[in-house]
């Protein structure tokens, strides 16, 4: 997209038709007059041919908006704040968190809560992770702090459980070991969406 | 006698369960052709298609706890219903469905009671059929239920007249009140069919025959964003199904007349045999009932009197003294 | 069979009129007079005159529904209502005495002299054209008298209702409507 054409901001003009509507009569014969033409008019008729055609449109030309929604799913943006993703290494399959406790400290809503030690390599280990769901608000600050983008936001919004626990524990939220080769990288909370390019638009500032 | 007596006993059964499941079924077809129309697919995961949707709906009606609001008239709260569906299928007693055909070596006549006078006893019978809304709505002691039983009074007292006054032109033209007569009267192919000549009074019939079904444009009785539910308001359970067999029924029995009456009735229709016509065209008309429900919005309950008394009634009688007129000279 | 029928449809029909009269709720008494309007019908079938029943159906419908009407707006449907009754005896009296005299003014006669039919059915003309043909000949004045009787009704009707129908509150201003209240608190 070239600079000219995000200079011409003339964009609010250019697909709008003005409705040729008369005054409302205000004399009986005029309203007399009304009523006869609509009705020779079959105006009413329009509305029908809509209705058939999108019919037809629908049923044989495959426009059926209809998204079978468990068994089909539409794309969410890849900046959609969902249920938290724990990120592993690429190479050592080790999980990212060093465990230094900014998203703990950075959580206004409290609910995260995390436990460290040292292992035997004197590497500082998560021992006990846990975001309590039933609080967290999802306003994406842990992702937003955490130095080392091992905690971001995945997609996974249909969050129904018999149980808040369901999804609270480090082991839930963290990459499975075998799907290490499917992580998707995103570059964290308020980065733009890979796709941005394709959407974006000139804005209407003239109208 | 006996034969007699036992052939119409069979029809009026046979009658009564065609018609109840088709109603039942257009409750299926109705939901389909609304949901083409707004480009959605519709019920579509019980059975194929759904169309076991029907069965689901009517177990969900038969175990629904049948509830009677505290306040209400316990008796006419119960009888409310029934009048509803009874005279929806009492009134298709007198319409002939099909041509005679022969079963078994014995002639089968499609109707159950061959009276002279048809059309006025079903037309009778659906008048009667409007203390249904009425009495539900007075009934159950809310407000919606009494406006929607108020309006009941002013929209079907009002649209009982146009229907009468435009079927008064063809009655005079054909000169027998026998729907029978009627069909044998346009049975020369389509050039017979009493649309050509009375293309006003079909125009009346079929707008009055919406209204008095409480079809979409003129469905003030329950509509959701007015009245809540208008007279079914308290009513839930089988007596609610009730007043939903009621109506399409009434939206059958509203076809079978605009066809036998305007369209050629069961004659056979070039290489159509004379049954598969009319059961083409019901559904031409039940069709257009879904069909003008998804396009057209519906009217304020003042531009819903302003056309019964002040278009369509002067049209109805401007269309019977005219074709009095031609018919006398 | 026909008798049958008949005692029938007497036996639920006087029925359904006591309770029309009996009845303190609203809604049972409209209800049973509508009922018995319609059961009425049945009679005429039982009789042969089919149009009649129908017309009789068709029309009584609609007048007991308006009737429905008036209900709705004067009482609360659901209630009993409280009837003002100063000395039950004198109504009694006077309706008892009045329902005593039209039968005797109407059933006399039949049993006196047995009365014949003064149409009998023409042969060959079916419902709709034997009470048509009766109509435009022998009582061709009455049916016009009641016409007309009926077309004066509509026009006072109309008369009385739209008296006021080019007045629409909503397009008065509401300066207007403030200082006339106004006037009226002073």
């Amino acid at each position: 997209m070239s600079l000219e054409q995000f200079k011409n901001r003339n964009v609010g003009t250019q697909n709008y038709r003005m409705l040729d509507l008369e005054p409302t009569p205000e004399t009986g014969w005029g309203r007399f007059k009304r009523v006869a033409k609509r009705a020779v008019k079959l105006e009413l008729f329009t509305g029908l041919k809509v209705t058939f055609r999108e019919m037809i449109k629908a049923l044989f030309g495959g426009e059926m908006h209809t998204v079978k929604y468990p068994f089909e799913k539409l794309p969410i943006s890849p900046r959609y704040r969902a249920i938290h993703e724990m990120k592993r290494l690429l190479e050592s399959g080790h999980y990212r968190c060093i465990g230094c406790g900014l998203c703990e400290k950075i959580c206004i809503s409290d609910c995260i809560r995390m436990d460290t030690r040292y292992d035997e390599n004197q590497r500082k280990e998560v021992s006990e992770y846990t975001i309590n769901f039933g609080r967290c608000i999802f306003c994406g600050y842990c992702a937003e702090v955490c130095p080392e983008l091992a905690i971001v936001h995945g997609g996974r919004y249909e969050t129904a459980s018999e149980q808040r626990a369901s999804y609270a524990l480090f082991e839930d939220m963290l990459t499975p070991l075998d799907k290490l080769a499917e992580q998707k990288e995103y570059p964290g909370f308020g980065w733009i969406s890979p796709d941005a390019d394709e959407k974006i638009k000139k804005t209407p500032l003239a109208y | 006698m006996d034969g007699y007596i036992i052939g119409t006993i069979i029809k009026a059964v046979l009658i009564l369960a065609i018609i109840s499941a088709l109603a039942g079924f257009g409750t299926y077809i109705e939901r389909k052709v609304l949901a083409f129309m707004q480009r959605r697919l519709g019920p579509m995961h019980v059975g194929p298609y759904g169309l076991l949707q029907l069965v689901a709906d009517g177990i969900k009606l038969f175990t629904k706890e049948d509830f009677i609001p505290s306040g209400a008239n316990r008796l006419i709260f119960m009888i409310a219903p029934m009048i509803t569906a009874a005279t929806a299928f009492i009134a298709l007693a007198a319409v002939p469905m099909l041509p005679e055909f022969t079963l078994f070596g014995v002639t089968v006549r499609p109707i159950v009671a061959d009276i002279n006078i048809g059309i006025l006893f079903v037309l009778g019978m659906m008048a009667a059929g409007l203390y249904g809304p009425l009495l539900a709505g007075m009934a159950q002691d809310n407000k919606w239920g009494l406006l929607g039983a108020a309006r009941t009074a002013i929209q079907f007292l009002s649209y009982e007249v146009v229907t009468g006054l435009s079927i008064l032109a063809p009655i005079m033209i054909v000169g027998s009140l026998s729907l029978i007569d009627f069909n044998n009267y346009q049975s020369g192919g389509i050039g017979d069919w009493l649309i050509w000549k009375q293309p006003l009074a079909f125009i009346l019939f079929l707008i009055a025959g919406f209204a008095e079904t409480n079809r979409t444009p003129f469905d003030l009785l329950e509509h959701e964003a007015e009245v809540v539910s208008g007279y079914a308001t308290e009513y839930s359970g089988m007596r609610w199904g009730m007043f939903f067999i009621g109506e399409y029924t009434n939206m059958i029995t509203i076809g079978f007349l605009a066809s036998l009456v305007f369209l050629g009735g069961f004659n056979s229709w070039g290489f159509l045999p004379g049954g598969i016509a009319i059961i083409l065209k019901v559904s031409f008309f039940f069709f257009l009932m879904l069909w003008v429900r998804a396009s057209w919005p519906h009217i304020r309950p003042d531009q819903l009197m302003w056309l019964c008394w002040k278009v369509l009634m002067p049209l109805a009688v401007i269309n019977v003294t005219l074709t009095g007129l031609v018919m006398m000279f | 069979m026909e008798t049958f029928a008949f005692y029938l449809f007497a036996i639920l029909i006087t029925g359904l009129f006591a309770v029309t009269v009996m009845s303190r709720n609203l809604l049972y008494a409209m209800t049973s007079l509508a009922a018995g309007m319609v059961l009425i019908s049945g009679l005429f079938f039982i009789l042969g005159a089919d149009f009649l029943g129908v017309v009789q159906l068709i029309v009584y419908v609609g007048a007991v529904m308006a009737l429905y009407a008036f209900g709705m707006m004067f009482f609360d449907a659901t209630g009993v209502i409280k009837e003002k009754n100063g000395s039950p005896f004198l109504v009694f009296l006077l309706g008892g005495m009045t329902a005593v005299l039209l039968v005797v003014i109407f059933a006399a006669p039949v049993i006196g002299h047995n009365v014949p039919s003064l149409y009998p059915p023409v042969a060959g003309a079916d419902n709709p054209h034997a009470v048509g043909l009766v109509l435009f000949t022998k009582y061709l004045v009455p049916f016009e008298v009641a016409a007309v009787m009926l077309l004066v009704a509509m026009i006072a009707g109309i008369i009385l209702a739209g008296k006021k129908m080019e007045r629409s509150i909503s397009k008065i201003d509401d300066s207007e409507l403030e200082t006339s209240g106004g006037k009226d608190d002073e």
